[in-house]
């Protein structure tokens, strides 16, 4: 069979060229480490995630330091959490999973990219080095709303970023003879401790303690003033942890089966 | 005529890719051009490519840059 | 080579076949007409351009222009183009006119069920809608009426090869020592991958989607049928292009003014895709979870091996193209380039699709690294690659084609070769705008498929340049594009409606500067090479869809009628991943040695 030399020479450069290729993706993927999403999650009951414990709470997890995993639901047409948030200089796992049909998962000017199908979770790892806040977009047709599947992922300054959750249950009403109790629950998600002080008023009275919330746990305590303290009407509460704040209103009533006025809490 | 009508429109076509992506490539070398100014730096080049093609240097010229113009896309 | 001898056009010696193959070709251009009417309207639309449908009705749109132009409009011409290549090279007709009729019938039958499904979308007050792009993934369902429909028409085009190869064995008694024409050899070898990739939508209709859009089982495993979907969709890209291909070697070397510079390597670049177009559909899925990286890193390694063929036919057109070049009294380095018929729109086409190819192939070569892949995955990148391949290096294949094809077919001359050629350069020029914008607005992370790609929460960041610009390219693009399209179709109506003339050129197709008897006959062993094809695909399918199976249950996660246990699936999986790399050793090396076995 007669064959032209260039013919061979380019049939040789074609070759080249393909193990070339070959060889720079797996140099990619076994010597840079650069992971892909695979079958190493294990599948899921799309219809029942309520029951599984990353995702009946769509959330972000401290799990380690400068390490934090994040269960994101996807479903027709939102995300949630929304946005999520983690802090800068962090490593960060997402898994993502759907509720009904395939979806993605797309982290708009990265390379955090993956289809969300339901029954399977998709997992990836992505380190921000840098505050930002970035898009995220569903790419992958989903039904007639799939252009507004949008969310937000927000990298904020390690200094900024806390995991607290503050929680305050105080009564609408109470009788002028008992006690106005507040019970507030302080949530620490860190895994390292937080040492913070929890500020509290209720009408003109002022309430200060500090304490130290372990990490991954939650510090509950009741702060009580005598209502005859406060005097009939209606009277303003708030308490202060850092950054948040829950407030309400309490009224104190001479007697009980007397008409409440307003009960919003 | 220095080419076929035919064979200009295939120059101008060739020379269509160049034009659009001309401002990104001049952006690496930093140099930043706005929107009208490669519009008209892109018509000014059509410009030239059509007086060259109009402009008679005779019959004698079959070896034109007709070809560098095609494989420079 | 085997020629018509009585040298007339095709219609004075076939004047039977010239009737379904000019039918064939109608249908593909009113496929053309709707699909790029409905491209134009999607581009306006999602630029902002423009917006009179509302946003959920887009999908409809989209379903429609996908299914249109990638599944009518192609294969429609496909069969048409081989029927012409079949009959010319074995130069005689087919063995039964009423069976060319029965499939061409069958394959509008399908077209017309599955549109209708797409098309009631528009309306409400018709309880039917197929708005699942012609990617039908799941759990998106359509009615069962679109599934049907595709059913219908891929049987269609099974009979239609079983037709050409009816003609094969026919002509084959009669001449028991000949080598198969390069046309025909070209024509059955895409046709045996076509039959094995179909096997993958098959069993992905006919055992899931069809039942379960009739309600007769409740669930379906979307990673299953996606993968089936893949198993089909990736070589369905070669059903578009190889019609390409084959007027790339057996047309365009003749209107260059030459010969076909080699028909064994010819044949062995259409082996190649017969083994190669199958084992990589699972490139399509490299975000996917649920698929081992292993499976993924396979596919990825046949695709690279995939690239080999069409190198050779840059090679082969390049040589071919400068070859009639150098005939037509062209010299110099490159001077010779000036010597080509640029002013035949046949000729000016056809090269400027194979300019668009060369570009498409590298992005292509992208979207094939698997870790790149992430970054332009289901982004506007895609369709600007697609655009490139199937919407230019096929489609304007096409086109050019057809106006060689079409006074062949109607014995009438074309209506307007400088509208032709304007019309060849209009689509390089709109398919150049309209591209690179896409490419561009890809790497921005502008998704794809989105009716509304402007979000309220952030914004998609230009490096150079503005959103604007990319959104008003593509506009400008896309309207030079719906032009050119219009002008097209104005030529193949004009040419329909010309008298019929009498100085047309003989049907004919490029002779070779080396021919079959250079090569091997091995290269003709079409059962081997499809026994290999088939081992291939089952190495490269069998390991990732019994997993896929194990996960997610054969009917969903419900109903999991297989049970084997995560172990022996581990054990498989290794004893798998052992295969496998022996297979990809041994199709390299079976590359090098066929490779070497021609060369020498
Ligand atoms: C007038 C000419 C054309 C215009 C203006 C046009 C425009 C577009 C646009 C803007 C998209 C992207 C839509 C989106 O993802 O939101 C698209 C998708 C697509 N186009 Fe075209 N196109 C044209 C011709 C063609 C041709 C000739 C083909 C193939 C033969 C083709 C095949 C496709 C396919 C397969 C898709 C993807 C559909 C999907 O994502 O489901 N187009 N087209
Ligand atoms: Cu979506
Ligand atoms: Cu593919």
């Amino acid at each position: 069979m007669k064959i032209h030399t260039y013919e061979k020479l380019w049939l040789g450069a074609a070759m080249v060229l393909i193990v070339a290729l070959i060889a720079t993706i797996t140099y990619g993927a076994v010597g840079l480490g650069i992971s892909m999403v695979d079958d190493e999650e294990e599948t899921i009951d799309p219809d029942a995630l309520d029951e599984d414990d990353r995702f009946n709470d769509p959330r972000v997890e401290h799990v380690g330091e400068n390490e934090y995993e994040a269960y994101v639901v996807a479903r027709t047409f939102m995300y949630q959490p929304d946005p999520i948030e983690v802090p800068a200089n962090s490593e960060v796992t997402f898994y993502v999973t759907s509720t009904d049909v395939i979806h993605s998962f797309s982290v708009v000017g990265t390379n955090i990219n993956t289809m969300v199908i339901p029954g399977e979770v998709s997992s990836m790892t992505a380190e921000f080095d840098e505050p930002g806040e970035y898009g995220v977009v569903c790419n992958e047709y989903c039904g007639s709303g799939h252009h507004t599947m949008e969310g937000q992922l927000h990298v904020v300054p390690e200094d900024e970023f806390d995991m607290t959750e503050l929680e305050v249950e105080g009564d609408d009403e109470v009788a002028e003879d008992d006690e106005v109790t507040l019970n507030v629950s302080v949530e620490n998600g860190m895994l390292d401790d937080l040492e913070t002080t929890i500020e509290a008023e209720i009408g003109e009275e002022t309430f200060e303690e500090d304490v130290t919330v372990e990490g991954d746990s939650t510090y509950e305590t009741t702060i009580t003033v005598d209502a005859a303290d406060l005097g009939e009407g209606d009277h303003d509460w708030s308490v202060t942890v850092d950054d948040y704040e829950d407030s309400g209103t309490v009224t104190v009533v001479d007697d009980l089966e007397d008409d409440g006025g307003d009960d919003d809490e | 005529m220095r080419v076929s009508k035919e064979a200009l429109l295939i120059i101008l076509a060739f020379i269509a890719p160049i034009i659009v992506e001309l401002r990104t490539v001049l952006a690496w070398a930093n140099i930043e051009l706005t929107v009208l100014e490669s519009v008209v730096l892109g018509l000014a080049i059509v410009a030239l490519v059509l007086v060259w093609a109009f402009f008679p240097e005779d019959e004698s010229s079959s070896e034109t840059p007709e070809r560098q113009l095609s494989n420079g896309d | 080579m085997t020629m018509s001898e009585s040298g007339g056009t095709y219609i004075d010696n076939f004047p039977a076949e010239a009737r379904v193959v000019r039918s064939a070709l109608y249908s593909s251009f009113l496929a053309l007409a709707l699909g790029g009417l409905f491209g134009i309207i999607q581009t306006l639309h999602r630029t902002d351009i423009y917006r009179f449908i509302e946003s959920d009705m887009y999908y409809t749109v989209l379903t429609a222009h996908g299914v249109f132009l990638v599944v009518t409009f192609t294969i429609f011409f496909l069969v048409g183009v081989f029927t012409w290549a079949v009959t010319t090279s074995l130069d005689r007709g087919v063995e039964d006119i009423r069976f060319t009729w029965l499939w061409y019938g069958l394959m509008t039958i399908g077209t017309v069920m599955a549109a209708a499904a797409i098309l009631a979308g528009f309306t409400d007050s018709i309880d039917m809608s197929a708005d699942v792009l012609f990617t039908f993934y799941a759990p998106l369902q359509a009615h069962w009426l679109f599934y049907l429909g595709l059913v219908v028409f891929v049987v269609g085009t099974w009979l239609a090869g079983a037709d050409w190869f009816r003609s094969w064995w026919a002509w084959k008694q009669e001449n028991p020592d000949e080598r198969i024409p390069l046309p025909t050899f070209m024509v059955l070898t895409t046709m045996l991958m076509w039959y094995i990739a179909t096997i993958g939508i098959a069993v992905s209709i006919l055992v899931f989607l069809l039942p379960w859009s009739l309600g007769i089982i409740d669930s379906v495993n979307p990673t299953l049928t996606r993968t089936l979907f893949w198993f089909w969709g990736h070589p369905v890209v070669y059903f578009w292009l190889l019609p390409a291909y084959m007027m790339w070697y057996v047309m365009l070397p003749k209107i260059s003014g030459g010969k076909l510079f080699s028909d064994p390597l010819a044949r062995v670049v259409f082996i190649l895709f017969l083994l190669l177009s199958t084992p990589v559909g699972i490139h399509h899925q490299y975000l996917d979870p649920g698929i081992a990286e292993g499976f993924k890193f396979i596919a990825m390694t046949n695709t690279m091996f995939l690239l080999l063929p069409s190198l050779l036919t840059a090679f082969t057109v390049v040589a071919s193209m400068e070859h009639g070049a150098r005939q037509r009294g062209g010299t110099g380095y490159f001077g010779w380039l000036k010597a080509l018929p640029w002013r035949d729109p046949v000729f000016a086409g056809m090269a400027l699709a194979g300019l668009m190819f060369a570009a498409g192939g590298f992005s292509g070569m992208i979207n094939a690294g698997m870790n790149i892949n992430y970054l332009v995955h289901n982004t506007l990148w895609v369709p600007g690659h697609f655009h490139l391949t199937v919407g230019t290096a096929s489609a304007l294949t096409f086109m050019a084609a057809t106006y060689w094809l079409l006074p062949q077919l109607t014995g009438k001359a074309l209506w307007n070769r400088s509208v032709a050629l304007v019309q060849v350069v209009l689509w390089f020029l709109g398919m150049t705008f309209m591209s690179n914008s896409m490419h561009r607005a890809g790497l921005l992370g502008i998704p794809r498929r989105t009716a509304e790609p402007q979000y309220q929460g952030f914004e998609f960041e230009a490096g150079v340049g503005s959103v604007a610009e990319l959104d008003f390219q593509l506009a400008l693009g896309g309207a030079l594009l719906a032009i050119s399209i219009v002008l097209f179709l104005a030529n193949v109506v004009g040419t329909a409606f010309n008298g019929r003339s009498d100085d047309l050129p003989a049907n004919e197709f490029a002779e070779t500067l080396s021919g079959p008897e250079d090569s091997p006959q091995v290269l003709d062993n079409l059962k081997l090479w499809t026994a290999i094809a088939v081992v291939l695909v089952i190495l490269a399918y069998s390991f990732p869809l019994m997993s896929i199976v194990d996960r997610g249950g054969l009917y969903g996660p419900d109903i999991s009628p297989f049970p084997v246990s995560i172990e022996t699936l581990s054990l498989l999986a290794f004893t798998l991943e052992q295969y496998t790399t022996a297979a990809i050793a041994t199709t390299g090396e079976f590359v090098q040695t066929t490779l070497t076995g021609v060369i020498r």
